[in-house]
C-alpha cells in the first residue's frame, strides 16, 4: 500500500508538472489581455508535433527539438496576438471566440501536415530510477519535472526582478494604469503571449514521447487547463501552480484506484463545486471582463 | 404621525476592515420628500444600495410598510413597492422608450408564458400598454414613445428612468443622485415632475450629494457623516444646524 | 390590407418552395436538407439562451440529451418514436434546470467555463457507462420513424425527402413557439435582462429566474433537435456531440447575428450551402474545420454584427427609397 502511494505521488509529481507549465501560461495571456486562450491546448499540441518532425522524423537531437518547439510555438503565440487578440482588445467574448476558431486551423493544418494517426515517437531514454522494486521512475518523467520546475523558478524571477516583469505584473492589475506609466500595451501583451503560449510549446515538446501524439489530444489539455485555472483563481500564477500540483495528485490518485474517465470527472466536478462556492476561485481576487 | 413607511434601524455595513454605514436609524414618513444628505463618502450611497436591496447589510433592520426587507433581493424589495433608480442614465439604450416602460410595467402585469405563446394575454397586455403610456404622459414623454432610449437628450432620460420606476405604481421610489449633471433648467423641471409625483400619493426618498439643490424640495432630510447619522430635520433646521454646516465647509471630502 | 396580404403571400411562397425544394436536389443533397433543417432548430434554440445575454459552451452536450433520452425510450419502452421525441427534450429542459442552480450563479466567462465543464462531465457519463449509454461507441441502431400512411401520401421516413417534410414541421413549430415567445412581454423581460439587468431587477423581474427559464426552454429546443438528428441517422455517440458541433453552431450563430430572430438561421443555411456545394462539390470536403475555422475567425474580425446586419443595412435603403405610410404596431395582437 505505502508502495503503491508512493508510486502514485511520483506520477502524480510528473503530471503536475506539465499541467503547471500550461496552466500557467494561461494565466499569464488572460492576466494581461483578459482574454481565454481555448487554442492553449493546441499550442501544447503543436509543441508536441515540433518533437515528431524533429526528434522523431529528422532525427535531431531530442534538447534541441524541445528548445525548437518552444520558439516555434512561443512565434505561433505572437501570431495570434497580433492577428486576433489585437484587434479584438475591447472585445473579450470575441477573443475567445477567435481563439476556437484558430484551434480549428491549428487541428487541420497538423492533420494535412502529419495525418490523424497516432504518432509514435522513439523513447528518449529507457532508463527508470527504481526506489524498490515496486516504485520506480523512469527518467524521462524526470527530465520534465526538472524543466517544469526551472522554467517556473526562471519565470518567477523574470516576473519579480526585471523591469519587462514589472511593466507585466503592473498590466495584468490595470492595463489603463500600466498604460499611462508609459508601458506599451503591445510589448506587453506580446511578452506575455510569447511566454504563455511558449510555455504551452514546451510542456507538449517535452512530453510528447510519453503521451499518445495526435492532431486532437489538445481537448483533455485544455479541459484540464481550465480546471486549474478556476480552482486556483483565474488571475492567480501561484494559484494556478498549486492547483496543478493538487489536481495531478487527485486525478492520479482516482485513476489509480479507480480510471481515468472517472478521474476526469470528479475534476470537472471539483470545478463546478469551486465555481459555485466560490466563483472567483480559491486563490482568486480580482475580477476582469 | 402615522407608523412610518420606511423605517432604518440601527443600519450598519462594513467592507473588509471599513465601516462604511456604523448604526444608522432614520424613519421616512409617507407621502412625504425625505432628503438623505452628505459629504462624500459619508456612506448615503451605501445606505440606499442597502435599502434597495442591491446590497445585504451587515447588521441592523429595514422594515418598508411595516413587513421588513433587510437582505432580500433587489426584485424582491421592488414587489413589494419601494423601486429604485440609478445614478447616470441607466437606462435599456437599445430598446424604444416605450418598451422601457413596459419592462417597468413586469410586476403589474407578470408575463404568463403558455398565455403569451397562444395569444391568450392580450387584455393584460393591452392594460400593461395603456399604463405605460400613463406613465410616459405623467412624465412628459409621450411624444417620445418610439424613440431608441439611448438617443434622448439628457433630461429626458431622467424623465424616462422615473417613468420606469413608477410605471408599476409603487408606494415609495429612491432615487439616486437625480440631479446630477442636470443644468439649472432641466433640475427645476425634474423638481416639478417630483412635486407632482409626490402629489399622486408616492413617497420619495432622494439621496443628494448637493445640499443646496434639494433644500427647497424635501420636507424631511437625514444628513450622513463618516456612516452616521449627523443630523435630522426639516431643510429649515438642518440649514441652521452647526454641525452640518461644519461637515460640508469645515472637514476636507473623506475619501472612503 | 395590402400589407398584410403581402406577407401572407411572402408566407405562402416560402412554404411552397419549401415543399418543392428537394424535388430540385440529389439524394444526397436532400440528406443535407434534412440536417440542415435540425440546424436551423439547434441554432435558433441557441439564439433563445443568448438572448439574455449569456452565452453557454455546453449547447450542444445539452442537444445529445436529447438525442440519447429519445433513443433510449424508445429502445426501452418502444414508445412511438415522435412522442419519444417529446421525452428527449423535456428530459434536455430538465438537465437543463439542474444545472441552471449550480451555473446562474456565474456570469460571464466564469459561466462559459462552467457550462463547458457541466458539458463535458455529462459527456463523460456517456463515455464511461457502457450501460446504458454505449461508451465511446454510443448507441446504434435506434429505432427510425415508422412508416406513415396519410391515404394521399405514403412516408417511409428512411427516405431523406420523407423525413424532411417530419422535421420541417416540427421545426416549423417550434420557430413559432420562439417566435411568440420573445414577442411577448416574457422576450421583453428576456431583452430587459441581457441589456440592463441590474435596471431590470430594480424594475421587480427575478433576473437569476428568467437567465433560468431561458435556458431550460432553449435547452428543450436543442434536446428536441438531437432526437431528431438520433432518429435519422440512427447512431450517436459521445463524439457527436462534443467541441466540433459546439464550434459549429458558435460559428452560425456569429456568422448570422444573434440580435434578429433571422440571424442565426441566416448564418446555417448559408455556411450549409457554402461547405456542401462549394466545398464539396470542388472536393475540399475534408478541410471544412480549417475554413469553418476561418470564416469565424473572419466574421469577428470584420463582420461582428453578422451577416443580417448587411441585410438590415440593406432593408434601410430599401425603406428609405420606398417610405412605408405608417409604422406596424409591434404589439398587434395574432
Amino acid at each position: 500500500m505505502l508502495e503503491l502511494l508512493a508510486q502514485t505521488a511520483l506520477n502524480a509529481t510528473y503530471a503536475a508538472s506539465y499541467i503547471a507549465l500550461v496552466a500557467v501560461g494561461l494565466v499569464l495571456i488572460f492576466g494581461v489581455m483578459g482574454v481565454i486562450n481555448f487554442a492553449h491546448g493546441e499550442l501544447f499540441m503543436l509543441g508536441a508535433y515540433a518533437v515528431v518532425a524533429l526528434y522523431a522524423d529528422l532525427q535531431l537531437n531530442f534538447m534541441m527539438a524541445v528548445m525548437v518547439g518552444l520558439a516555434f510555438v512561443g512565434c505561433v503565440g505572437l501570431l495570434m496576438e497580433r492577428a486576433l487578440f489585437r484587434p479584438l482588445r475591447d472585445n473579450p467574448l470575441g477573443g475567445l471566440v477567435a481563439s476556437i476558431g484558430f484551434l480549428l486551423i491549428l487541428q487541420a493544418l497538423v492533420v494535412m501536415g502529419f495525418g490523424v494517426r497516432m504518432e509514435h515517437i522513439p523513447p528518449v531514454t529507457q532508463e527508470v530510477i527504481a526506489f524498490s522494486d515496486r516504485v520506480r521512475f523512469p527518467l524521462s518523467r524526470l527530465y520534465v519535472v526538472v524543466a517544469a520546475v526551472v522554467l517556473l523558478t526562471a519565470l518567477w524571477l523574470f516576473l519579480k526582478r526585471t523591469r519587462f516583469g514589472w511593466a507585466l505584473r503592473a498590466s495584468a492589475q490595470d492595463p489603463e494604469a500600466a498604460a499611462l506609466q508609459g508601458i506599451s500595451i503591445n510589448q506587453t501583451a506580446r511578452i506575455a503571449m510569447f511566454i504563455g503560449a511558449g510555455l504551452a510549446g514546451v510542456a507538449g515538446a517535452l512530453t510528447a514521447p510519453l503521451v499518445s501524439v495526435n492532431p486532437l489530444m489538445g481537448h483533455s489539455v485544455i479541459v484540464t487547463a481550465f480546471i486549474v485555472i478556476i480552482v486556483g483563481g483565474i488571475g492567480s500564477l501561484e494559484g494556478a501552480v498549486v492547483a496543478a500540483v493538487a489536481y495531478a495528485f487527485v486525478h492520479t490518485i482516482v485513476t489509480t484506484f479507480y480510471d481515468g474517465v472517472i478521474a476526469d470527472i470528479v475534476g470537472l466536478s471539483l470545478m463546478l463545486l469551486v465555481l459555485i462556492v466560490k466563483p472567483h476561485g480559491l486563490f482568486g481576487t480580482a475580477e476582469r471582463a | 404621525m402615522s407608523a412610518p413607511l420606511i423605517s432604518v434601524d440601527e443600519l450598519t455595513m462594513r467592507f473588509g476592515g471599513l465601516t462604511a454605514v456604523d448604526h444608522l436609524s432614520f424613519d421616512v414618513s409617507e407621502g412625504t420628500i425625505h432628503g438623505l444628505i452628505g459629504p462624500n463618502g459619508a456612506g448615503k450611497t451605501t445606505t440606499f444600495n442597502m435599502i434597495s436591496g442591491f446590497y445585504r447589510p451587515t447588521g441592523g433592520r429595514i422594515t418598508f410598510a411595516g413587513e421588513p426587507i433587510s437582505g432580500l433581493p433587489m426584485h424582491e424589495v421592488a414587489r413589494r413597492g419601494l423601486v429604485r433608480t440609478f445614478q447616470h442614465s441607466t437606462l435599456f439604450n437599445e430598446l424604444s422608450v416605450i418598451d422601457n416602460v413596459l419592462v417597468g410595467t413586469h410586476m403589474l402585469f407578470p408575463p404568463r408564458l403558455v398565455a403569451a405563446i397562444l395569444g391568450r394575454d392580450g387584455a393584460s397586455r393591452r392594460a400593461a400598454r395603456e399604463r405605460a403610456e400613463e406613465a410616459l404622459s405623467f412624465f412628459g414623454l409621450h411624444h417620445l414613445a418610439d424613440e431608441l432610449a439611448g438617443e434622448l437628450p439628457h433630461g429626458h432620460q431622467r424623465a424616462l428612468g422615473m417613468a420606469i420606476a413608477t410605471a408599476a405604481r409603487p408606494r415609495a421610489v429612491l432615487l439616486d443622485e437625480p440631479f446630477t449633471g442636470m443644468n439649472g433648467e432641466e433640475t427645476r423641471r425634474m423638481m416639478e415632475l417630483m412635486r407632482k409625483l409626490k402629489a399622486s400619493g408616492v413617497t420619495i426618498l432622494i439621496v443628494e450629494h448637493d445640499m443646496q439643490a434639494i433644500m427647497g424640495l424635501c420636507d424631511s432630510i437625514t444628513v450622513m457623516s463618516f456612516g452616521r447619522l449627523l443630523a435630522e430635520g426639516t431643510p429649515a433646521e438642518i440649514r441652521r444646524n452647526p454641525k452640518v454646516i461644519e461637515a460640508y465647509l469645515g472637514g476636507t471630502p473623506h475619501a472612503a | 390590407m395590402p400589407r398584410a396580404s403581402a406577407w401572407t403571400l411572402g408566407w405562402l411562397a416560402l412554404a411552397v418552395a419549401l415543399v418543392l425544394l428537394p424535388q430540385a436536389l440529389s439524394f444526397s443533397q436532400q440528406e443535407i436538407l434534412v440536417f440542415l433543417t435540425i440546424n436551423v432548430l439547434l441554432v435558433s434554440s441557441y439564439r433563445l439562451l443568448t438572448l439574455t445575454g449569456e452565452w453557454s459552451l455546453g449547447h450542444a452536450v445539452i442537444m445529445g440529451v436529447g438525442a440519447y433520452a429519445s433513443a433510449l425510450v424508445t429502445k426501452w419502452t418502444g414508445l412511438f418514436v415522435p412522442l419519444s421525441m417529446l421525452v428527449g427534450a423535456l428530459t434536455a429542459a430538465a438537465v437543463a434546470w439542474v444545472l441552471s442552480f449550480p451555473l446562474f450563479r456565474m456570469k460571464g466567462f466564469y459561466f462559459l467555463i462552467g457550462s463547458f465543464a457541466a458539458g463535458e462531465i455529462i459527456r463523460l457519463l456517456w463515455k464511461r457507462f457502457q450501460d446504458p449509454f454505449g461508451g465511446a461507441k454510443g448507441l446504434k441502431r435506434i429505432e427510425p420513424m415508422p412508416n406513415l400512411d396519410l391515404g394521399f401520401h405514403h412516408f417511409d421516413f428512411f427516405l431523406p425527402t420523407n423525413y424532411y417534410y417530419f422535421a420541417l414541421v416540427a421545426v416549423g413549430i417550434c420557430l413559432w413557439l420562439m417566435w411568440r415567445v420573445e414577442r411577448s412581454p416574457m422576450g421583453l423581460a428576456f431583452h430587459a435582462v441581457h441589456w440592463q439587468d441590474k435596471l431590470a431587477q430594480a424594475s421587480g423581474i427575478n433576473v437569476r429566474g428568467y437567465r433560468m427559464l431561458a435556458f431550460v426552454l432553449a435547452s428543450g429546443f436543442a434536446g428536441l433537435s438531437g432526437a431528431l438528428l438520433a432518429h435519422y441517422i440512427g447512431t450517436i455517440n459521445p463524439g457527436s456531440f462534443g467541441v466540433e458541433q459546439m464550434v459549429f453552431i458558435l460559428t452560425w450563430a456569429i456568422v448570422g447575428g444573434t440580435s434578429t430572430f433571422y440571424g442565426p438561421i441566416l448564418g446555417v443555411v448559408v455556411l450549409t450551402i457554402l461547405n456542401e456545394i462549394v466545398l464539396r462539390g470542388m472536393g475540399f470536403e475534408q478541410a471544412r474545420p480549417l475554413i469553418y475555422g476561418f470564416i469565424l475567425i473572419l466574421s469577428v474580425l470584420f463582420l461582428p454584427k453578422g451577416l443580417e446586419s448587411l441585410v438590415q443595412g440593406a432593408m434601410a435603403r430599401w425603406r428609405v427609397a420606398a417610405p412605408r405610410p405608417a409604422p406596424v404596431e409591434r404589439e398587434k395582437q395574432a
